[in-house]
């Protein structure tokens, strides 16, 4: 980026720390509570995530914070203003991508974008383009006609086009394919290094996880706990599968079973006389590899930390885990 | 239309001031300009349909005939009690009518998706979350939508006054004006219900539904009004009588009318605003 870190339009100097500061947060729909006194603090030139699984109330929190929905109860300072019935100016400075992104119309992405750029904050000449560029956007193709990952595109370049101080990105990564994710990554730790604030969400942390300094995970509108990804990825479960030859079950089972971390351990040997272990990890990767680095492997399959289980494993154990519990840091 | 759009930081005295204000009203007729010539197209074939046929229609005794074999409370209901005269021929069935009918769902349309039905779609929040107020978007939305009717309505009367001498309808402009005022006036107030019920629920089919039923109820309380003397004062509820009751276009408009319905629309825009500042958007 070329451009200067983005300056406050308003000409309220940075008084605060904090880009986005929510207090005690609570929103009901009916009886059916969204959130439920959600407290947390995002530090300016931050990237902060949040995930959980759908229906956690990731959504409606960033469509509070946007005066798009009121909360029932407490209150959040966006950049310094109150969010509750906040004008246009603070939404000049903010860049929003709603989760659920739907772009219709027989209008080419192009004047789409330009319409955006009317009622957001000024765009620089060339940098729609630029944007478009990076991402392998078609800009004048009308906007129906484009798959689902291109109309996301379209959706990140008019968050990203008027370089607002705060970036609010639902689900961002949803839709685009790995290459393009990694561009929109790399789009994230270019805003943070210019001095813009990032709050994304997600529901996998595999797609944050690159990009966030510090992760809030949220459950049936409660935060369960928040922490930064190296401490979020030490708790989290693993599922492991692998094969070897030329071992029993037993000694398979013994092998691993001394592995710190190795949980839920399942040993078989098929009529090929192949052992085949199936396990959870939690932890470090490495005493797990270092183990099995003896034995003739054939196969192995390490997957993702699984979040739903890690959320799990933190909300029922959050002292033990080592991670900072909610509220304590804010 | 649309303002230009990539301006250097800085530039003007109050730049967000006016890419707020006129992007949003501009962007109604960037997306329906089609929409806006397939009824001005339906409109004028609809005119040129009905109104060459009052000459056969008068010189026909035939036809007045069997307008008078019709039964009394039909000839009521359908307003074909003037259809002898010119004007009132071209009240009964254009302004009546057929306009009414092709208006009045042009109008239910654009106000139940210009904030009920874009809201639905998911695109209202993502406007709403860039720097412009949902006061700025309801009262932009309401103009286009009003400019667009008022539109409909002088295309209306310029079919009216193009076809007044082919059509022998002997038509007075200064009534036709009248008139069209009174026309565009109804269709706007039954596109501003449209609009509001679209804004209070976040819902199109309210919006439709509002607005329909708008149209409907006074269409019907009019005819039912019409029957006899116990009934008229349905009259008193029914906006198409209010516009059409007492022949405008042969006997001249009441323009105290026109402003009453222009009052109740801008009301209603007011009436939206606030409802759609005060609602949680997209839930």
């Amino acid at each position: 980026m070329t451009h200067a870190g983005p300056a406050p339009r308003n000409g309220a100097p940075h008084a605060s720390p904090h880009a986005i500061e929510v207090r005690d947060i609570t929103k009901s729909f009916g009886s059916h509570l969204a959130l439920q006194g959600v407290s947390f603090t995002i530090a300016r030139g931050s990237v902060f995530g949040v995930i959980g699984p759908n229906g956690a109330g990731k959504t409606t929190l960033m469509r509070t914070l946007l005066d798009i929905i009121r909360a029932t109860s407490g209150s959040a300072t966006v950049l310094g203003t109150d969010s509750r019935n906040a004008g246009p100016e603070l939404r000049h400075r903010i860049g929003y991508l709603p989760g659920d992104l739907i772009l219709e119309g027989r209008i080419s992405g192009r004047r789409l974008l330009r319409h955006y750029a009317d009622i957001s904050g000024p765009v620089r000449e060339g940098r729609i383009e630029q944007l478009a560029d990076r991402f392998k956007l078609d800009l004048d193709a009308p906007v129906r006609r484009l798959s689902k990952g291109n109309k996301q595109k379209l959706g990140v370049i008019q968050a990203f086009m008027h370089e607002p101080e705060l970036l609010v990105l639902d689900e961002p990564t949803s839709g685009l394919d790995p290459l393009m994710q990694q561009e929109f990554l790399s789009l994230v730790q270019e805003a943070s290094e210019a001095g813009q604030t990032v709050f994304l969400s997600s529901h996998v942390i595999s797609e944050i996880q690159q990009a966030a300094d510090e992760v809030a995970i949220l459950r049936d509108g409660r935060i369960v706990t928040i922490a930064s990804v190296n401490e979020l990825r030490n708790t989290a479960i693993r599922h492991v599968r692998m094969s070897a030859s030329g071992v029993g079950a037993a000694e398979l089972t013994q092998v691993l079973a001394a592995v710190p971390g190795v949980g839920d351990l399942a040993c078989t040997v098929d009529s090929a006389a192949l052992a085949t272990a199936t396990a959870t990890l939690s932890g470090a990767v490495r005493p797990f590899v270092q183990a099995i680095a003896a034995l003739q492997v054939t196969d192995l399959v390490l997957e993702e930390p699984d979040l739903e289980e890690s959320v799990l494993t933190l909300y029922s154990a959050p002292a033990a885990s080592g991670v900072v519990p909610a509220g304590a840091r804010s | 239309m649309t303002a230009p759009v990539l301006r250097p930081r800085g530039a003007g005295r109050t730049p967000e001031l006016r890419r707020a204000r006129l992007p949003v009203f501009g962007k109604v007729f960037s997306e329906s300009w089609r929409s806006l010539i397939g009824w001005s197209l339906g409109l004028t074939a609809a005119a040129a349909l009905y109104l060459p046929l009052f000459p056969s229609m008068n010189q026909n005794s035939q036809m007045q005939d069997l307008i008078d074999s019709m039964p009394a409370e039909l000839t009521r209901t359908l307003n074909y009690e003037q259809i002898g005269t010119g004007p009132g021929y071209a009240q009964a069935t254009l302004f009546g009518l057929i306009g009414f009918v092709l208006l009045s769902i042009a109008a239910i349309s654009w106000g139940a998706s210009a904030l009920g039905g874009d809201e639905e779609s998911g695109q209202l929040e993502l406007t709403l979350a860039h720097g412009v107020t949902r006061v700025q978007v309801a009262l932009a939305r309401f103009a286009a939508m009003a400019v667009k009717v008022l539109g409909l309505a002088t295309l209306t009367c310029a079919l009216v006054w193009l076809w007044n001498g082919p059509a022998q309808l002997e038509i007075d402009p200064y009534n036709l004006l009248g008139t069209g005022m009174l026309f565009g006036g109804l269709v706007l107030l039954t596109g501003s219900v449209a609009l509001l019920c679209g804004a209070l629920t976040g819902r199109r089919i309210w919006g439709i539904g509002g607005g329909a039923g708008v149209a409907v109820i006074g269409y019907t309380f009019n005819a039912i009004g019409n029957q006899n003397a116990t009934m008229e004062w349905l009259h008193g509820l029914s906006p198409y009588y209010w516009a059409f009751g007492h022949n405008p276009l042969s006997s001249g408009a009441n323009w105290g009318v026109a402003v009453l319905f222009l009052s109740i629309s801008i009301l209603l825009a007011g009436a939206t605003a606030v409802a759609l500042r005060q609602r949680d958007v997209g839930v």
